[in-house]
């Protein structure tokens, strides 16, 4: 092993070897210095490979599968994964984001600020943090990394750009107004060269849209709005009353093709959350899944899994791009388990619906789709102002719990909550930025609700199996899966868990003690496999037992003391 | 019950006692009034010229009397506590008691102490701050280590919020003696690897089993104690101590007024609150 471990430094100062012809290459480098980035660039290209020794977006690569190559950590050795560091974040209270990792060095995401750790050891190389934010804390899912910088957007919607290796700020731009509803939480999407960012807020009514951004200097270069206005394409699909004001928020981040330059985003409620009386129709293009032009944004089709809505279940379960045979012919898809209880499959060059299931057994509100994917609904499953009981919960059968593919094994790993709530609503006079207090839905006396990991066939949907959970179904946790052959998922007791990825069978957990908020990640450094899961206020890394040999004091002394 | 008793007694003469913990409930009208406010301050400044300056130096830097900005002496001194010491002195030491002033300049020196412990960039610092600009990124050479908003260097702590992050005094402290204190994460270090290369920078952090470090060309170490040899915290940093002897007053003056309008985000009424729902 070298001895600097990571050194990007062309040249070492050899203090006793410094020539005059030295010093002057050392100040044109010192003038040369001034003023340019430092570090290696994250480049584009190296996002698009995939996930490997780094993980470099939110779903480690743009068709966001979340599988790893690595497979140092197999089936045979996960059994002896032990605790690495843990990485402690002072303010966290319920840290949601899904850390990005680079060279090194890992980001980790919390409301309105941004800690770089050395991915090794744990220790922080640098810490921001953006005071003065309106409106306060919110949750944060993480940061986007391209180039020499570090993307990551503050509660109140700016997006804020820091230099990746020392945490300088570098530019901000706000791309949503508070005063209008809007708050922000989403992971920055990063690929060429911009940044693509969404809005949050729709649960009490703000008109939701995505941006994207130039990365070199944060202007905006072209904006997708999920509620069209009056007059546009889609405008008749709302009354009057809730147009402007329809929800849509585009909170979570987005998948990506690069071939077909089309990025992929689920939008999500229509607004007022439980009650539709005021906005007739299918409330375009809320509760949907877009796909938009990556250089212009503009749509080249919508699928709207959930038409007029009133059920609360946002469309942004990931959208996971796989390239599959389906019905004997090679296609492009696109597939989501939706929060609305039903797995479906769509050809992501059209936008054509080619198959949906149930991938949980309760599910009452429809009693399944239309050869069009449009769902059939049951009749009184709309909320009352005295309850009815529906299943899937609010939460949703799933929700932003990260999926993830196996190529070898070929299953989709999702999580799915099993359950049902009571949905209350009533008719009130819908106030834009005030929420809609009164209707929601309420669990039911007896909560049997109940967790499952479960590996789906991805063009049938058939299930292949699955493992339970235990516990108080508050967890909001995802699934990685690598080239080791295991499937490691947050659970509901505070677990990170390994599985095997063929079979399920149970391979190593480890109790971290905290809730779940964040999807593990994989990643490696000096020919080291670690796994890293995000807990409520403390970030966990593992890797494979290695004996520790005594490390001598390094002499160190302080001078003038 | 004699526990109970016996808590009483300490209690109350303790909170009698603490200034700090009597403020919490006691908050003086006239901190409205004077707090914070131009006129006060500029008027408060007049009379701690004649009055205080002599001890405590003529910007509030210390002298025969502590520093009023930075150290011990301004942590966390709220205007009532300013207001009385001023006025009462403080007990046990040299300062004497001022209550023989009229009241109304007792809070107008209490504004002004106030406010050299306010972020600089409220304070307005004379000078030109074109000419700091074209100083910090040139003859002066700041650039070369210090950052604003990604025009600059590394080994030396950003400054795109400098003016919210500092007080005067620590701004022209951090300028005129910069060994005096050092920024966490920029402690001047040389390492000496196993291998026998030197590595001259700063630790942004450092345990006995490693060490991140940015060295002088700013490129960022991840270094593991056990390939080091050597680890020689250096008792000057990077930045020069000789700026008053390279450039007249006027200069450093300017690069102040440039550096004290750094901000990246100015506060506004409707901020903090806790965390809230959200998705």
């Amino acid at each position: 092993m070298t001895p600097v471990l990571r050194k990007r430094a062309t040249e070492v100062n050899h203090n006793n070897a410094r020539t005059r012809q030295g010093s002057l290459v050392l100040l044109i480098l010192l003038l040369i210095m001034a003023g340019s980035p430092v570090g290696a660039q994250v480049k584009y290209e190296d996002i698009l490979k995939g996930p490997a020794e780094n993980w470099l977006t939110y779903s480690g690569g743009y068709s966001a599968q979340r599988h790893s190559p690595l497979k140092q950590i197999d089936t045979g050795n996960v059994g002896s994964l032990v605790p690495k560091w843990a990485y402690h974040v002072e303010v966290g209270r319920r840290l949601s984001s899904v850390p990005l990792v680079y060279d090194g060095i890992m980001y980790i995401g919390n409301s309105n600020e941004v800690h770089a750790v050395d991915a090794v050891s744990g220790r922080v190389i640098w810490q921001y943090r953006q005071e003065n934010v309106t409106g306060g804390a919110r949750a944060n899912r993480g940061v986007g990394l391209l180039g020499d910088k570090v993307f990551f957007v503050t509660g109140d919607c700016y997006l804020v750009a820091l230099q990746r290796e020392t945490g300088a700020l570098l530019w901000t731009h706000q791309y949503a107004d508070p005063k209008q509803g809007y708050h922000c939480t989403v992971a920055p999407f990063a690929f060429k060269d911009r940044v693509i960012v969404g809005v949050s807020g729709g649960d009490s009514g703000i008109r939701g849209y995505m941006t994207a951004h130039s990365a070199e200097t944060g202007e905006e270069m072209w904006r997708f709005w999920t509620v069209p206005t009056k007059g546009e394409p889609g405008a008749d699909s709302w009354g009057p009353k809730t147009l402007d004001w329809g929800g849509g928020g585009t909170w979570m981040s987005g998948s990506y093709d690069p071939e077909l330059n089309t990025i992929y985003w689920g939008t999500g409620n229509p607004w007022p959350d439980f009650y539709g009386g005021d906005r007739p129709g299918d409330n375009l293009y809320t509760d949907s899944l877009v796909a938009l032009d990556a250089d212009t944004g503009k749509m080249k089709w919508y699928f709207q899994f959930t038409p007029h809505d009133v059920w609360d279940w946002d469309g942004q379960q990931f959208p996971v791009l796989l390239d599959l045979p389906y019905q004997g012919r090679q296609r492009k898809l696109v597939v989501q388990a939706n929060r609305n209880g039903f797995y479906y499959v769509l050809d992501r060059v059209s936008g054509e619906f080619l198959h949906a299931n149930p991938f949980v057994d309760q599910l009452t509100w429809a009693s399944g789709v239309d050869k069009n994917g449009r769902p059939i609904l049951v009749e009184n499953t709309y909320p009352e102002p005295g309850g009815v009981e529906v299943c899937p919960t609010v939460r949703g059968a799933s929700n932003f719990m990260s999926p993830s593919f196996n190529p070898g094994a070929g299953l989709l790993y999702i999580i799915a909550l099993e359950g049902c709530d009571i949905y209350i609503s009533s008719a009130r006079e819908p106030v834009p930025m005030v929420g809609f207090a009164g209707t929601g839905g309420e669990k039911p006396p007896r909560n049997t609700n109940q967790f499952f990991l479960r590996a789906l066939n991805p063009t049938t949907g058939e299930r292949v199996w699955e493992y339970p959970m235990t516990g108080p179904t508050i967890m909001w946790a995802g699934t990685l899966s690598t080239e080791g052959g295991i499937v490691f998922f947050g659970d509901d007791d505070h677990h990170l868990v390994a599985v095997e990825a063929k079979t399920g069978e149970h391979l190593w957990h480890f109790n971290v003690g905290q809730q779940l908020f964040s999807s593990p990640i994989t990643y490696m450094v000096n020919g080291r496999q670690y796994v890293t899961l995000v807990a409520q206020t403390d970030v966990f890394t593992f890797g494979l037992f290695e004996p520790l040999k005594s490390i001598p004091l390094v002499k160190t002394t302080r001078e003038g003391l | 019950m004699r526990l109970l008793l016996y808590s009483l007694l300490f209690a109350l003469p303790l909170a009698a006692q603490n200034p700090a913990l009597m403020d919490e409930v006691v908050r003086d009208p006239n901190e409205d009034v004077y707090i914070g406010k131009k006129e006060h301050i500029a008027a408060g400044e007049q009379l701690y010229s004649v009055a205080c300056s002599g001890c405590h130096g003529p910007e509030g830097e210390g002298g025969r009397g502590p520093n009023l900005a930075i150290g011990p002496a301004a942590q966390n001194k709220r205007p009532t506590q300013i207001h009385r010491s001023i006025k009462n002195g403080v007990p046990g030491s040299d300062m004497p008691p001022y209550g023989s002033l009229p009241e109304d300049q007792l809070w107008q020196l209490t504004a002004f102490v106030s406010s050299l412990s306010r972020p600089a960039y409220e304070m307005d610092i004379p000078g030109d701050s074109k000419a700091g600009q074209a100083l910090f990124y040139g003859k002066m050479a700041c650039s070369n280590c210090h950052m604003i908003r990604g025009r600059g260097g590394a080994l030396g702590p950003d400054l795109s919020n400098a003016g919210l992050q500092n007080y005067v005094l620590q701004l022209r402290e951090g300028v005129l003696e910069p060994n005096k204190r050092i920024t966490p994460g920029f402690d001047p270090v040389r390492v000496i690897t196993k291998s026998g290369d030197t590595i001259e920078g700063v630790a942004k952090n450092h345990t006995n089993y490693s060490m991140q470090l940015i060295d002088r060309h700013g490129n960022l170490h991840l270094l593991e104690t056990r390939n080091l040899q050597e680890i020689v915290f250096l008792k000057n940093t990077w930045m020069p101590a000789n700026l008053t002897e390279r450039f007249s007053a006027d200069e450093i003056q300017n690069v102040l007024a440039f550096v004290s309008r750094q901000a990246i985000r100015v506060p506004s009424p409707d901020d903090a609150g806790a965390e809230k729902e959200s998705n």
